[in-house]
């Protein structure tokens, strides 16, 4: 029986090497495509895309923040994407930061009449860390699968409580239907996940 | 003397007023400053710029992300709002105010006493006065700082701004300048006869102060005239720095109509913002 459960003991073990060395390699993969670039979290890079948009037009807001670079196991990226509105003009323009600089600022195309995301969220690193507890390490483990995706926006994912600013994060995976994880960006909660 | 001429560009422009500060901060930041100005190459050729895709998971699920918002439409409801909280730095100004009036009375109390004691030679009221003069230079250093908080209030919220001069005369006549940044609306600036005149004079000349992206921003100078070459544009690339006065300056004087744009010579600047202390 002693034997059977230090067996037992062993296997978890291993599990848990397992998991972390899969969740090393990600952080591995990201850092080796992102050649010189430092890594951010989302957050950081507000205030420069404020600025411009601000000089863009004054009544601005952020509406939606995806990462544009692969993310890494804290939830930072080398380049991260911000959508701001302007009600005046009617129109979104997108900002790409890396470095600290705006390196990629554009009109969207379409329209995109989005409510500005509240004030008070989570930053990306927070975000992963309760996605992670909350099914997405459990999903790579199986699947071999990865984050792939992690945006900010209000109103879309949230059908029950459209008011709330949420971090939506995608694990996706070869072999099995994507992970979706969603997570009220002002309580640190998740609302809800599925797959599809 | 240096003459600055202030375009208005509807839109954009800032008024006359900043003409004159630029008449001042023309003259003086280069020549005070002379290692902060920075030349800028100027390029005939438009530079490849580096491109990126941004935002790839909304542009493709656009229409499922638009038909969730399409369920969220707005509708008007019955609510009671409490006010917002006043911004107490306007609590300020009243206070500032009222101590502004204080000070006038003051003085026009110190006036008429000092009138009188101007009448008296003894050592005892010339003590007196001394105290009124102290009470003056008081008064100065507290007016002194009342002026110190609006001008941080007012001066130090330095947003990312350009200011594009032109200086310097060409051997053939410029009749306009357009001015391009970053793929935006070309602005083009007729230059009439008095002010072609006022540049070979030595004047500056400015044809672009406003708001800009704190990025990387490709500008293009075209110069047009009877003798100029329509399409020669030059290629500056510069990036404002944020929450700052960038200038840039354009000297006309090197190039010649074969060259255009590209012949013009460039530099830029940052203006000091910095704010002076209260006691000047």
């Amino acid at each position: 029986m002693n034997h059977r459960l230090r067996m037992l003991r062993a296997s978890v073990d291993f599990a848990i090497c397992l998991a972390g060395a899969s969740l090393l390699s990600v952080g591995v993969v990201a850092s080796a495509r992102a050649g010189d670039h430092v890594p951010f979290a989302a957050r950081t890079g507000v205030d420069v895309t404020a600025a411009a948009a601000h000089a863009w037009s004054s009544d601005a807001v952020l509406v939606y923040v995806e990462n544009d670079e692969s993310l890494d196991t804290s939830g930072s990226a080398t380049r991260w994407g911000y959508l701001y509105y302007s009600p005046l003009l009617e129109q979104s323009r997108a900002y790409s930061v890396r470095d600290g600089a705006i390196k990629v600022a554009e009109n969207l195309a379409m329209k995109f009449e989005a409510p500005p995301v509240g004030s008070n969220w989570i930053d990306s690193g927070a975000a992963l860390a309760i996605a992670e507890r909350k099914g997405g390490l459990e999903f790579r483990t199986e699947h071999g699968g990865t984050l792939t995706t992690m945006l900010l926006m209000r109103g879309a994912f949230q059908k029950d409580d459209p008011d709330q600013t949420t971090w939506t994060l995608i694990y996706t995976a070869p072999d099995a239907p994507s992970l979706f994880v969603v997570i009220d960006a002002a309580a640190g909660k998740v609302r809800h996940t599925w797959r599809g | 003397m240096t003459v600055v001429f202030a375009k208005t560009l509807p839109g954009r422009a800032r008024g006359a007023l900043a003409a004159l500060v630029l008449l001042f901060a023309v003259q003086a930041v280069p020549a005070l400053h002379a290692d902060m100005v920075t030349e800028v190459r100027v390029e005939r050729v438009k530079p490849p710029r580096e491109k990126l895709p941004t935002l790839r998971f909304l542009k493709e699920n656009k229409d499922f992300i638009r038909a969730r918002f399409d369920l969220l439409r707005e509708r008007l409801v019955d609510r009671h709002v409490d006010g917002a909280p006043i911004d107490p730095r306007f609590l300020a100004y009243q206070r500032l105010l009222a101590d502004v009036m204080a000070a006038d009375d003051s003085a026009a109390v110190t006036a008429e006493r000092r009138e009188r004691m101007a009448l008296l030679q003894s050592i005892t009221e010339l003590g007196a006065l001394e105290s009124q003069l102290d009470l003056l230079e008081q008064l100065l250093g507290d007016q002194r700082t009342r002026l110190a908080e609006l001008q941080a209030d007012f001066t130090g919220r330095q947003q990312t701004e350009m200011v594009v001069l032109v200086r310097g005369a060409p051997a053939a006549e410029v009749d306009e300048i357009s001015l391009t940044i970053s793929d935006g609306a070309t602005l083009r600036v007729p230059i009439t006869a008095q002010e072609r005149a006022s540049l070979a004079e030595g004047g500056v000349l400015q044809i672009f102060h406003g708001m800009v992206e704190p990025r990387e921003q490709l500008i293009e100078v075209g110069i047009g005239g009877a003798a100029w070459t329509a399409g020669a544009p030059g290629f500056m690339t510069l990036e404002p720095a944020r929450d700052h006065l960038t200038f840039l300056e354009i000297d006309l004087s090197p190039t010649a109509p074969g060259q255009g744009g590209a012949g013009v010579r460039a530099t830029t600047w940052l203006h000091d913002a910095a704010l002076p202390t209260a006691g000047g």
